[in-house]
């Protein structure tokens, strides 16, 4: 595991360097000139003749040319023909781009002239490409050649006088100096030359130095000497590319001594990926009607049967990573640079994006690469929690809640009368909130069934979401201790988060699903709730095949026929807890999970049940099923939550070791507020418990810390939790009963005067 | 009626609110804005729209930095 005060670039970019998001199309690398053929057909497509036309003239150097005796090697590489069609008719499209594109005439570059002067032997193509491209930059080109014009090999092409009109259409904004029927005949006549080229086509002279010949940056024995071309074997597609590239070869070494290669050079046995395009449908290639080739139409059509193979799979299927558009390697830098940022002087980029995860891998398990983006998302919330520089406020109301659930809600026991135990139930802490008698009846079917003990309290996932390492090592550390001292029973789980957190962090205990010791029982038959459902497995159940299993197997017992979601293991909207950090984000999936199916959905995690069922989705839990009438229950409110679980720790210890146990009371328990039903939702929406108002209420009312209207005796006041200001209004009704008006609160802080 | 329009008084200081400067605080930057405020204690009201509309904004914004 990373160590925060170590946290390096790579550590974050590690996570994501197999992303292929961006890179050239397959077919791109097959091509000679590594034409970006997905962008250049993309905007053919779109009928945008002059920006294709642009990224095509800039790779091929002379368009008449390569689209006339290109033998189209991109076409073995089209993942069109995966389909079964055929490849997209490129060469086709091209020759439509030039004749559609109104105005090809190149444009003067205003660059500054460069006092270099570079000469080139032979005007071939190879040595025509190199001298343009130079030329271009404006250094100061003159190019030898024995014939009396330029071409090489092509002035024998029947289609010559086109090519003529090509070249010279692509000089016309250059200054060359072309000397014709000036046959080399030693290199010292060059001595003045910062660079020399040797590109005398096949079987042309190579003045001794093809033997000592560099193929991959084309120098030769002999300095500021480079050579390339047919002369050394080349094709004539590949002449032309080479040229180029020479051409920034050169330019290097004319700045710094040196021949190598840039950037932008490709392996050339890497041939790029492979897509599985599931919803790519088969379409024949467009014919032309008329033999003078495609219309401006059928171009377009045919330039729009390409895929435009690019792997955006995380970026359009996750709604989080869809809404912030940014890319993978993107953000794994930015995940870095933030922590690295000094507010004011330089700002945070991926804070909200940060926040915004619901860390719950199903871009990992749609990815071909098996990229993690959460994993990123998480260390980055990792580091900013160590530096301290996380905002609190986002996620403190789900840390306090385990904070709660790992003292005076956690109860730890053997079976009644033992110490030790072969199993032990792991309800987690959400269960018994939201359903006390689910955690009560799993149990005592369990005490019966099996020697069986209880773990009531928090595995720790907010802490995970968090990135709060210390606090979820400080919980593990003690979940361990208990564990082993309970005999290292078995543990069995009702929720999957639970579950995945102790195979991560307690890979030594042994663990099994309620679900799964549920569904072997062949006594047990579930209530029918209705008749046709869909399960919803939750985010942390994927790759859980016996729990996935059990819960099919039980609702099949009540007599359900089950439908299958298309999308399986998406996460409702709970993880990571996103609820605050991104209100709209979280409306936005959870909406999308709820109409994920018609049908009603059969649950067996209680947080995805609590957002459907806020959503008027109808979701049954499955251990209603199982021990209750299979009716749906209503979400209960933030502070009967922690009613509820004391309830069931209450309930337990009565059973299990015969004591009473009364949790430490507040003096502001007592108090009864009376909240009416629109504000209790608003309430419950912002995550303010009825808990903490009591308490502020309290402490108004003893302190006297408080505003008052006297027309109506109403009253008004705040109280500061760690990171968040709570306000109410409220006015007393009856003795300790106060009806409250509003409830708000907000992250700022008031600063106090001294 | 509005919370904003009520007239209300400190409870302790028996005192009307005035318009002052508050300072505010949030993940390390400082801000001020004029709100009422009892004149004696110096006890600051934030009424709702606020909290929910303009602080929020600047929450967030500053969340984001
Ligand atoms: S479908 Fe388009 S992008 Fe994909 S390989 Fe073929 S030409 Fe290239
Ligand atoms: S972990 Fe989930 S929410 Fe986060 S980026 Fe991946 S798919 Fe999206
Ligand atoms: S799924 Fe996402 S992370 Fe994986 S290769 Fe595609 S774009 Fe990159």
């Amino acid at each position: 595991m990373v160590k925060l005060e170590e946290y390096r670039l790579e550590d974050s970019t590690s996570l994501t360097a197999k992303c292929f998001h961006g890179e050239p199309a397959s077919c791109s690398f097959a091509c000679p000139f590594q034409l970006d053929v997905r962008g250049f057909l993309r905007r053919a497509s779109e009928g945008k003749w002059k920006r294709a036309y642009k990224t095509y003239r800039t790779a091929t150097v002379f368009p008449v040319i390569v689209s006339t005796l290109c033998d189209q090697p991109c076409q073995n590489r089209c993942q069109r023909t995966l389909l079964g069609d055929e490849a997209i008719a490129i060469r086709e499209i091209e020759k439509a781009c030039i004749k559609y594109t109104k105005n090809r005439k190149p444009q003067a570059y205003a660059i500054p002239p460069k006092p270099e002067k570079i000469a080139v032997v032979g005007a071939g193509v190879a040595g025509l490409s190199c001298a343009l491209n130079l030329a271009e930059k404006n250094y100061q080109v003159t190019v030898f050649e024995k014939e009396d014009t330029w071409g090489g090999i092509l002035r024998d092409h029947p289609d010559f006088p086109a090519f003529d009109e090509d070249i010279k259409l692509q000089f016309s904004a250059v200054d060359v100096d072309f000397k014709f029927k000036h046959k080399i005949n030693s290199l010292t006549e060059l001595a003045d030359f910062a660079a020399v080229y040797i590109a005398t086509g096949a079987g042309g002279d190579d003045f001794g130095l093809l033997s000592s010949w560099n193929d991959e940056v084309f120098t030769t024995a002999k300095d500021k000497i480079f050579l390339g071309g047919m002369l050394a074997g080349l094709t004539l597609m590949e002449s032309i590319a080479q040229g180029n590239l020479l051409s920034k070869i050169i330019e290097g070494y004319l700045q710094t001594g040196r021949a190598s290669l840039g950037y932008d050079v490709y392996d050339k046995n890497y041939c790029g990926h492979y897509l599985e395009h599931e919803d790519a449908v088969s379409q024949p290639r467009v014919i032309a009607a008329s033999p003078e080739g495609y219309t401006e139409e059928e171009a377009k059509q045919e330039a729009a049967r390409c895929l435009f193979c690019d792997c955006d799979k995380c970026l359009t299927q996750c709604e989080m990573l869809k809404r912030f558009k940014k890319n993978p390697h993107i953000i794994a830098v930015e995940a870095y640079n933030d922590t690295k940022a000094n507010p004011p002087y330089s700002t945070r980029s991926l804070t909200r994006q940060t926040y915004s995860c619901n860390l719950c891998g199903y871009c990992k398990s749609i990815c071909p690469e098996g990229i993690d983006i959460g994993a990123v998302l998480r260390l980055s919330r990792r580091a900013r929690m160590s530096a301290g520089i996380h905002p609190a406020a986002l996620q403190d109301f789900w840390l306090r809640e385990m904070d709660f659930a790992t003292s005076t809600g956690a109860y730890i026991s053997a079976p009644k009368g033992k110490e030790t135990c072969e199993y032990a139930f792991f309800p987690g802490c959400q269960l018994g909130a939201a359903a006390p008698e689910n955690v009560l009846q799993a149990y005592a079917y369990l005490a019966q069934n099996y020697d069986t003990g209880i773990m009531l309290t928090c595995c720790g996932a907010p802490a995970y979401w968090a990135g709060d390492d210390e606090r979820l090592d400080n919980n593990l550390e003690k979940i361990k201790q208990d564990w082993t001292a309970l005999g290292k029973p078995t543990l069995i789980f009702a929720c999957a988060t639970c579950e995945t957190l102790f195979k991560q962090f307690l890979p030594e205990t042994k663990t099994v699903s309620l679900y799964e010791l549920l569904a072997q029982d062949d006594q047990l038959t579930p209530a029918q709730p209705f008749a046709e459902g869909a399960v919803f497995d939750p985010c942390n159940a994927r790759g859980n095949e016996d729990m996935q299993h059990s819960v099919r197997i039980l609702a099949q017992k009540a007599g359900i026929t089950i439908t299958e979601l298309k999308d399986k293991n998406r996460c409702c909207g709970y993880g990571g807890l996103i609820r605050l950090a991104n209100p709209s984000l979280y409306d936005e999936i959870t909406q999308n999970r709820a109409k994920a199916s018609e049908k009603p959905y059969i649950v067996y995690c209680v947080n995805c049940r609590e957002v459907f069922t806020s959503r008027d989705k109808d979701a049954v839990h499955i251990l209603d099923m199982v021990f209750g009438t299979g009716k749906n229950r209503k979400v209960p409110t933030l502070l009967e939550k922690r009613e509820n679980s004391l309830e069931v720790k209450k309930a337990l210890m009565a059973e299990i070791s015969g004591t009473s146990f009364t949790p430490e009371k507040q003096p502001w328990d007592d108090l009864t507020l009376l909240i009416d039903d629109e504000l209790q939702k608003e309430m419950e929406a912002k995550l303010i418990s009825a808990g903490e108002l009591k308490e502020a209420i309290w402490q108004a009312e003893t302190t006297g810390a408080k505003f008052y209207d006297e027309s109506d005796n109403m009253c008004l006041t705040y109280m500061v939790k760690p990171v968040i200001t709570y306000w109410v209004q409220y006015r007393e009704v009856g003795p300790q009963t106060y009806q409250v008006y509003s409830a708000y609160y907000h992250r700022i802080r008031i600063k106090e005067e001294g | 009626m509005a919370a904003e329009d009520r007239k209300w008084k400190c409870w302790q200081c028996n005192q009307e609110l005035v318009k002052q400067q508050v300072l505010f605080t949030y993940l390390g930057h400082t801000f001020s804005h004029d709100l009422p405020t009892c004149p004696k204690c110096r006890r600051v009201f934030i009424p709702k729209e606020l909290a929910d509309g303009a602080i929020a904004e600047v929450e967030e914004q500053l969340e984001d930095k």
